[in-house]
């Protein structure tokens, strides 16, 4: 047992230290050396307090919509909405942020909740196709981020635009803020928020009959129905999680950064968790590790550009080799898994 | 060990030349050994089969039969040994270097393009050609003369999609034939095959080695063996244990070899019971997944402290029977009572709750998760029962004991309740899934194939804890497609045939040639039952 996760742990190491290598090459072909990107980066990301916060900063929404997309993929679905469903959270949170003045801290989470209640909800039209009708859920969640996005683009210029000439609401009151963390930096409780949901994430998969129920609709449906699990139905309210986590990672990002929202206000995020997720093999406790690495990427490439002469979207590059070559390995992995498994049929 | 042909091997192959005109080895393989990570599935293996003989090898699930056709064939490379073709020494990089030596496979399962007639499935890739196009008639023609000539009953017109297992299995023969294999590899040829076509299939390969071809036949039927052979070749554990003709046999010594001890499959002692009703189906219509009918008036109840078998090939409506039952589909029309409920009204859940516990057919699918653990395995169905659940928490101290007491029960070989599932042989899983689901307090006990893909060691272990479940006063429907264990374990024997109850037959009378007809689809007048 031990012995299985520890080779998907380095798996999943030389996975990425691959990307790194190629990423690498293609850092030479562009006339830049390697190491010197690399350490850049690495001074980008860890060099000072500041920067160690900034890249804390970038790690909290990748981290939360990371948990989003584990509590989806333990469930056996693929919620690659989480982007639309950030956007959405975002806006409701600012939303109740401008437009209800309530006493400190209710405020808050008014705001949050309403973020929760919106990711949720715009995850339950493909979630209910899904158990209703068994479309694919990757197909529908990832069309409904383009009418997300510009859904919120919709409401933020035509309906609550803030006077002025910038595309964004008003901004939220001060009682709805997340109190921040320190005073250097914009870094939040959001992080904290998100820690918290990977552990406890985490607890829940290992410790509640719940939890059990569950995670065996994700790695062996046809066992679990037999078992009595009711698939479909589960299969709907891990969507309807996965959306509501989708949506408070939008609401944390409100209210713990930008205090408004604005069109395109966190490009990416959603995409991001999800491939901390994947990386992560779906354990929401290891994403805390995987986000950390993708928000240190992020932060550690805003120097790239002033201190090489390597593009930022070098990590774009980087991060879609990483893509590709953990998939690689999940394909070698399968294939030397299904001639185990014909030969142990046989046997 | 490291010489090529035990003496005695040639010796005894000697005395029963049947139809070769050539002295000369077909197929001669030397010291193959093949390991899989730690796991030897070969080791050291000789095979001698001489030009014009049927040559079976036989040997338990797990000996390592496939592994060596596979290695023959090319679609395998040893890690040590030789392989001689028709005298020459080869290396069987790939099938293509076996087809060209002669040899010809029919696998397990068959690959067949449903869409496209008999013929062109037969010269699908060698198509015959006119002016650039393809010939259909040339392909018919030579399609039926090849049929005829060996007994292959099979149109060559008709579609593929059209046509049973039995017929499919036809067809791949002709395809190694059209192929000019002079030696035939069948893998567990039979097993797809109603006792009829067995014998027809038997025909064609006396037919075979009448014109001086070749044929290895794999299988663990003894009867078989023992009925088509001239030589048998027994491999136990990745080992040889022998090469010896066949009339020299009986079926005691071909087991003993086997499984290297006596086995009996003989019918198990028991006491009469006369229990209440548990199960009771009425009428029972269903459909399969492509909508047609499976289930057509099914009728049949099942007393506590009572077997009762259900006997037919594979896909005969087995399948959806077990699924209506556990909840897993639902009828069409018709009515399954568990203790007097209605289970069209439960869901799988409350069905269980109600008194089924379940070991499937398709235990790697539907009876585990390969990658859990044994005890998350044997949690499944009582996660929210204490005490392994409290107020909706799991107590893994409380399933670990559990899952250790049941490991020492069944007697599951396996390092302890952590390990997970996929490490365990084939006959351990399903103990698991045994352990599991005998010990819910069930009383009415669902069992199909329960020991397909065991060992024969495993297999009277399971067949043990089924005879303890009915003297403990549990009604149990057991779906089987061996005669032997059902004639073994049940009291009574129901037939299917194409999703109806073709007739009865007591436990204590199962004949297989009568309960074969039925197999088939064929009335038997006196056992037919009619609803009531």
């Amino acid at each position: 047992m031990m012995n299985d996760r520890l080779r998907a742990v380095s798996g999943q190491i030389i996975a990425v230290a691959v990307a790194l290598i190629m990423g690498a090459i293609i850092i030479l072909m562009v006339g830049e050396s390697p190491v010197r990107v690399f350490m850049t980066l690495l001074r980008g990301a860890f060099g000072d307090q500041a920067k160690i916060a900034g890249t804390l900063l970038q790690t909290t929404p990748i981290l939360i919509c990371g948990v989003a997309a584990c509590v989806g993929l333990r469930g056996g679905m693929f919620n690659v909405g989480i982007e639309g469903q950030l956007f959405l959270g975002g806006f409701a949170a600012a939303w109740v942020g401008f437009a209800f003045p309530l006493p400190a801290g209710i405020h808050m989470l008014a705001a949050l909740a309403l973020a929760v209640v919106a990711g949720a909800a715009w995850v339950a039209i493909p979630a209910y196709f899904r158990a209703r009708y068994n479309t694919n859920e990757v197909v529908s969640t990832i069309l409904s981020n383009y009418v997300a996005v510009l859904l919120t683009s919709y409401f933020t210029i035509f309906l609550f635009k803030r006077p002025g000439g910038w595309s964004e609401t008003p901004p939220i009151l001060p009682t709805a803020y997340l109190p921040g963390i320190f005073d250097f930096s914009r870094l939040n409780w959001g992080l904290v928020i998100g820690l918290v949901l990977a552990i406890g994430a985490a607890l829940v998969f290992r410790y509640t009959s719940w939890g059990y129920g569950v995670t065996m609709v994700g790695s062996a449906p046809k066992f679990a129905e037999y078992g009595g699990v009711n698939v479909k139905w589960q299969g709907f309210v891990v969507l309807l999680l996965s959306g509501a986590v989708g949506g408070l990672a939008g609401g944390v990002e409100t209210l713990g950064v930008h205090h408004r929202f604005m069109e395109g206000f966190a490009p990416g995020f959603g995409f991001d968790g999800l491939i901390a997720a994947l990386l992560a093999n779906g354990s929401p406790v290891a994403t805390i590790f995987t986000a950390l690495f993708f928000g240190a990427l992020r932060n550690g490439s805003l120097l790239l550009e002033v201190d090489t002469g390597a593009s930022r979207e070098i990590i774009t590059v980087i991060q879609a080799l990483i893509i590709l070559s953990v998939s690689a390995q999940a394909l070698v992995r399968r294939r030397g898994d299904s001639q185990a498994g014909e030969r142990r049929w046989k046997f | 060990m490291s010489n090529a042909l035990g003496s005695s091997t040639l010796h005894n192959a000697g005395n029963n030349a049947v139809g070769a005109g050539v002295a000369g080895m077909a197929v001669a393989l030397t010291g193959i050994t093949k390991r899989f990570g730690g796991f030897v599935a070969n080791d050291g293996v000789d095979l001698a089969v001489r030009r014009g003989e049927i040559h079976a090898v036989i040997g338990e699930n797990g000996a390592g039969k496939t592994t060596l056709m596979n290695i023959l064939f090319g679609l395998l490379q040893p890690d040590e040994g030789s392989i001689r073709l028709n005298d020459e020494e080869t290396v069987v990089a790939d099938p293509a270097v076996a087809i060209k030596a002669g040899l010809g496979m029919v696998h397990q399962h068959f690959k067949l393009v449903p869409s496209l007639s008999v013929a062109d499935n037969v010269f699908l890739g060698m198509e015959i050609r006119r002016h650039g196009l393809i010939d259909h008639a040339a392909q018919i023609a030579r399609t039926r003369e090849l049929a005829e000539r060996f007994g292959l009953r099979v149109d060559p017109t008709e579609r593929v999609g059209l046509l049973s297992v039995g017929i499919e299995q036809r067809i791949e023969i002709l395809k190694v034939l059209v192929r000019g294999a002079r030696t035939i590899i069948l893998d567990e040829p039979t097993a797809v095959l109603t006792p009829q076509e067995s014998r027809e299939l038997f025909q064609t390969l006396r037919s075979f080695v009448a014109e001086g071809m070749t044929v290895i036949f794999i299988s663990h039927h003894l009867e078989e063996v023992m009925e088509v052979s001239d030589t048998v070749t027994v491999l136990r554990n990745g080992k040889k244990v022998a090469t010896r003709p066949t009339a020299e046999l009986s079926k005691n010594e071909l087991v003993r070899m086997m499984v290297g001890r006596e086995v009996s499959f003989d019918r198990r002692p028991r006491e009469p019971q006369h229990g209440d009703v548990v199960l009771e189906v009425k009428e029972l219509w269903a459909r399969d997944d492509r909508r047609l009918p499976a289930l057509r008036n099914v009728n049949l109840e099942v007393r506590s402290g009572e077997v009762v078998g259900i006997a037919g090939v594979a896909g005969n409506g087995q399948t959806e029977l077990a699924e209506v039952l556990s909840g897993l589909r639902s009828a069409s029309h018709g009515v399954a009572r568990l203790k007097d409920r209605n289970l069209a009204a439960l869901s799988p859940a409350e069905i269980r709750a109600a008194g089924l516990a379940h070991v499937p057919g398709d235990r790697m699918v539907r009876g585990v998760d390969r990658n859990a653990s044994i005890a998350a395995n044997m949690l499944m169905g009582r996660q929210h029962r204490a005490p392994w659940s409290r107020g909706g928490v799991l107590n893994w101290n409380a399933i670990g004991q559990n899952a250790s007491k049941l490991i020492k029960d069944f007697d599951i070989r396996a390092q302890g309740s952590g390990d997970a599932v996929k490490r365990l042989s084939g006959g351990n899983i399903q103990k698991v899934v045994l352990a599991r689901e005998f010990t819910n307090g069930a009383d009415f006990l669902l069992i199909d194939q329960p020991t397909r893909g065991v060992d024969i060691g495993a297999q009277e272990a399971i067949h043990d804890e089924i005879m303890r479940q009915r003297a403990a006063g549990r009604a149990i429907l057991l779906i089987s497609v061996q005669l032997d264990e059902l004639a073994a374990l049940a009291d009574r024997i129901l037939v299917m045939f194409n999703g109806r109850i073709m007739g009865e037959v007591a436990g204590d009378h199962a004949d297989e040639d009568r309960i074969g007809m039925m197999m088939a689809g064929v009335a038997v007048p006196e056992f037919a039952t009619e609803p009531a």
